[in-house]
């Protein structure tokens, strides 16, 4: 039997969980379908995690008109949600007259967006909040409306906030194709669990996007799978600097940049290399050495020996260079929100405010937007342990002794926080990981990934050896001791 | 059960820290408490039930167990309190007190008269080397696999590929080999090898798993399970020859490819940390920068054997409690011993002169030849046949030799071939 919904969303990144929440103000039956096993995955999970301040979009574009107001609602969402975000700002960095001059042209084109505070200062400047920059740098422009968030909890916080307002997600749930009504409009899809049929369909597939665009008929754009690599450093290094600094863009990209995440670690990358393959996330010899060159070049002593983990995210670039957000005259009822890459995390909010307006507007026909009056807009986090007072603390032992045994060393993760976070759905280790940080620290999980996988194979009630490192086949671990010896023996006994 | 008088207090019961606790005992220390995170006591050694332990202890060959049984039987009749499924999350640099969590006693501040550092090390992770390519499930540092083995009762893998040639990585090619998983070999991106070249012998050799030196692991391939690593030979710049690369079909890669002193609590006391050991700055009092802080065993410097450790955790216990008792003021660093061109890192950094003392150091490279371990002034001088940085080496020092040169700026240890 096809499960009914009014909504059926493709996707539970930034963008796809982002508009479930806001579809969710309204009593509106949605379904989230994810291919993963664990949010998010894709570009929503390896990224540079900027709030962008809204300089770097050519005014008219579907960019420009998302970012600042994108910008805008991360600064009121974070308490909302319960999300740290750290309002960091950013700088430009510029090392020639000529790029200095770009920064002069940046600087005219955030006023044009709309972006408050942008200011133009000198390389001596900088170097005194920023004493690592290079000193090679004789200008910056300072954004100080930017920021970093921490995207794991971002996409968490608008998955579960539209999940206590009544969307459903699935979870390793393939899209396989498009079902249409008898006179073309959208009727549903097929999954790898059967159909889910809705008349009002939004792709929000990220790399994906432009395939299942295909199967609608949209040929419009071209989704080109983009790599970006990254290194990740010890938490040692908070304060190293304590902003996003970017290089002067140029026709490749943003370029490679530097800033301090929002859990205080150092953070280098992205490179930006066109791929056939929307899954190819491995890094690669050249990516980390352009990263690192880069990192060098804006703050020469990157204290790459600290470095805990590299990775790698791919990006949804389009061939049109612009995001891709409309509702289709055929098939009714399917809506593009494809191709988001940067400043796509920036513009979510402000996108899915967007996505609800273009629903109503035309395809009131297709569902009824009757308000919800018992959304709740405010979610709360997992309590962090770490980032708790000593009262908290106790009061949080003294509620649950689970939150008086520690998981992770690296990041004091806490028992209480990995089943609280299995509470909220994680079923992988990488998914307690995502929700708790237990496993992000220095020794990148030597120490508590046992403990994670013991405490998932106790709370869910399944044998250890059948705990996955993030879904599919990747489980941690083979069988018991003793039952290979034990079958290479029989083997030999009957031969 | 009382938490303010507490003389002298003990953070993790592996070797050091039991053994400090008996040394605090015996030097006469009233309440001497070591507190543990694990549920039982005996650190890493609980995961260790290979022999070779405590051959100059006890001159038998225990298991890793067998050999903390022994000390912690010791520690029970000393009178020693520990306090298990303890974490210490915080030690105010200030005041020296310490946070503790516990289930049932929950979050406790403790007011020690003195504290001795004993948390051990930690194994390098993957992301310190930076390997290129994909991040399947599969990876494990080897002591983590050993834990699953050895106390989950759980395989990691079918076939392995070691990376790296640090003890516990030989250690574990010989329990897969022994659990009936194939190991197609073991990968070192130095000339020599990173452990005892007993390990290699009785770990490799009599089980003719193939040990690669100056080869690395370049790319990690498959996307949910390891489906294999390439491999390569590197150049004199420890670069991949990229002519040598192969595949190696494997599921699981173990890495050992080094330890790491756990510091970070003693980073919060504020504790001198050195550059090169990574570990406490400390006095052969094994006193760190921190007056009432004192530390010992892996937590300082990584060392080969735990007999060294032990001997080190029961001088560190007995000197805090010596610090307790008011018989030690101050931080002491009265005469700075410095390292020979050829010694990468040694311990202690400072010699009081106050006792007899033992300094522990590793070779920058190996010296294949005979060669001599001394001191400059000639404390101590010992013939060695070779010297390899997988194998500590020694220097002992007398106090009376000490405290006969009252001039004495420096102590240079160093090993050069004769």
């Amino acid at each position: 039997m096809a499960k009914k919904y009014d909504v059926i969303i493709i996707g539970a990144g930034i963008i796809g969980s982002g508009i479930a929440r806001e579809l969710s103000r309204y009593k509106l039956k949605i379904a989230v379908l994810d291919k993963a096993s664990e949010l998010p995955s894709g570009a929503s999970r390896a990224n540079s995690s900027m709030i962008h301040g809204g300089f770097d979009d050519k005014p008219g574009t579907v960019k420009a008109k998302f970012c600042v107001p994108g910008n805008k609602l991360w600064h009121k969402l974070k308490d909302e949600l319960d999300i740290h975000l750290d309002e960091c700002g950013s700088y430009v960095c510029a090392f020639t007259d000529e790029e200095k001059l770009h920064l002069e042209k940046l600087l005219a084109q955030g006023n044009a967006n709309g972006a408050p505070g942008l200011e133009i200062i000198s390389g001596d400047k900088l170097r005194e909040r920023e004493p690592n920059a290079s000193k090679e740098i004789i200008a910056a422009l300072w954004s100080p409306e930017a920021g970093i968030i921490n995207n794991f909890e971002a996409v968490a916080a608008f998955i579960e906030n539209a999940q206590t307002n009544g969307a459903e997600l699935f979870l390793e749930t393939l899209v396989t194709g498009l079902i249409f009504e008898t006179n073309g409009d959208v009727k549903g899809v097929n999954t790898n669990r059967g159909i889910f049929e809705a008349p009002v369909l939004i792709n929000a597939a990220g790399v994906h996007s432009g395939e299942i665009s295909q199967w609608a008929g949209d040929t419009s754009f071209k989704i080109i799978p983009t790599k970006g690599e990254y290194f990740l450093l010890d938490r040692t290094t908070q304060g190293f600097i304590h902003s996003f600094m970017f290089s002067c863009p140029s026709k490749a990209g943003k370029g490679i940049t530097v800033a301090q995440t929002a859990e205080g670690n150092l953070l280098s990358g992205p490179t930006a290399t066109e791929q056939d393959d929307p899954e190819d996330n491995s890094t690669t010899p050249e990516g980390l050495a352009e990263v690192l060159k880069g990192a060098r070049r804006l703050v020469p002593n990157f204290p790459v020996n600290l470095n805990i983990t590299t990775f790698a995210g791919v990006r949804a670039n389009t061939d049109t260079g612009d995001f891709v957000i409309k509702a289709l005259e055929n098939p009714r009822g399917f809506v593009n929100v494809a191709g988001i890459k940067s400043p796509g995390f920036t513009s979510a909010p402000a996108i899915a405010i967007y996505v609800a307006d273009l629903l109503r507007e035309n395809l009131a026909d297709k569902i009824k937007f009757i308000p919800n009056e018992k959304f709740v807009p405010e979610r709360r986090n997992i309590p962090r342990f770490l980032y708790s007072s000593m009262d908290e603390r106790k009061e949080l032992a003294k509620s649950d002794p689970a939150y008086a045994q520690i998981v992770c060393r690296c990041e004091t993760v806490t028992e209480g926080q990995v089943i609280e976070a299995i509470r909220r759905g994680a079923r992988t280790v990488t998914a307690v990981k995502m929700l708790t940080r237990a496993g992000t620290g220095r020794c990148q999980g030597g120490f508590c990934c046992p403990r994670v996988a013991e405490i998932l194979s106790r709370e869910l009630g399944v044998p250890l050896d059948a705990i996955t490192r993030h879904g599919g086949d990747s489980k941690l671990l083979v069988g018991r001791t003793k039952e290979f010896l034990l079958n290479k023996q029989e083997a030999r006994l009957n031969a | 059960m009382l938490n303010n008088n507490i003389d002298v207090l003990i953070i993790g019961a592996g070797p050091a820290g039991v053994a400090a606790g008996i040394g605090a005992r015996k030097q006469g220390a009233e309440h001497v408490v070591v507190l543990e995170r694990d549920w039982d006591l005996g650190g890493i050694l609980q995961q260790c039930i290979h022999p070779g332990f405590g051959l100059r202890t006890f001159r038998e060959e225990l298991t890793g167990p067998e050999y903390m049984h022994r000390f912690i039987q010791q520690a029970h009749e000393a009178g020693v309190e520990f306090r298990t499924n303890t974490m210490v999350f915080q030690i105010d640099r200030n005041s020296n007190q310490v946070w503790t969590m516990n289930r049932e006693r929950g979050i406790e501040c403790l007011n020690p008269k003195a504290i001795v550092l004993t948390m051990g090390c930690r194994e390098r992770p993957l992301g310190a080397i930076r390997i290129p390519g994909t991040r399947p499930a599969g990876i494990y540092t080897a002591g983590t696999a050993q834990r699953f083995v050895n106390m989950e009762g759980y395989m990691p893998g079918k076939r392995a590929v070691i990376l790296g040639s640090g003890d516990i990585g030989l250690i574990m090619a010989r329990r897969m080999i022994w659990e009936g998983a194939e190991v197609e070999g073991v990968y070192e991106v130095m000339s020599w090898p990173g452990g005892l070249r007993r390990n290699i012998a009785q770990c490799l050799d009599d089980y003719g798993i193939p040990f690669h030196l100056e080869t690395t692991v370049t790319k990690i391939h498959g996307k949910d399970r390891l489906e294999g690593v390439t491999v390569a030979k590197v150049d004199a710049n420890k670069a991949p020859i990229k002519s040598t690369e192969r595949f190696v079909a494997c599921d699981t890669l173990l890495l050992a490819i080094g330890l790491i002193p756990e510091n970070e609590l003693s980073r919060m006391a504020g504790v001198e940390i050195h550059q090169v050991t990574g570990g406490p700055v400390v006095n052969d009092l094994l006193q760190t920068s921190n007056p009432a802080i004192f530390a010992a065993g892996n937590v300082v410097i990584v060392y080969d054997l735990v007999d060294n450790v032990s001997d080190e955790g029961l001088i560190a216990g007995a000197n805090a409690a010596r610090y307790a008792a008011g018989e030690i003021s101050g931080s002491i660093r009265r005469i700075p011993v410095k390292g020979g061109e050829n010694v990468r890192l040694f311990s202690p950094q400072f010699v009081t002169g106050e006792s007899d003392t033992t300094i522990f150091m590793r070779v920058t490279r190996p010296i294949e030849q005979a060669c001599r371990v001394f001191t400059t002034p000639e404390f101590y001088t010992q013939r060695l046949r070779y010297a390899r940085p997988g194998e500590m080496n020694e220097v002992k020092i007398k106090a009376a030799q000490v405290k006969a040169m009252p001039d004495l700026q420096e102590i240079i240890v160093d090993i050069q071939p004769v």
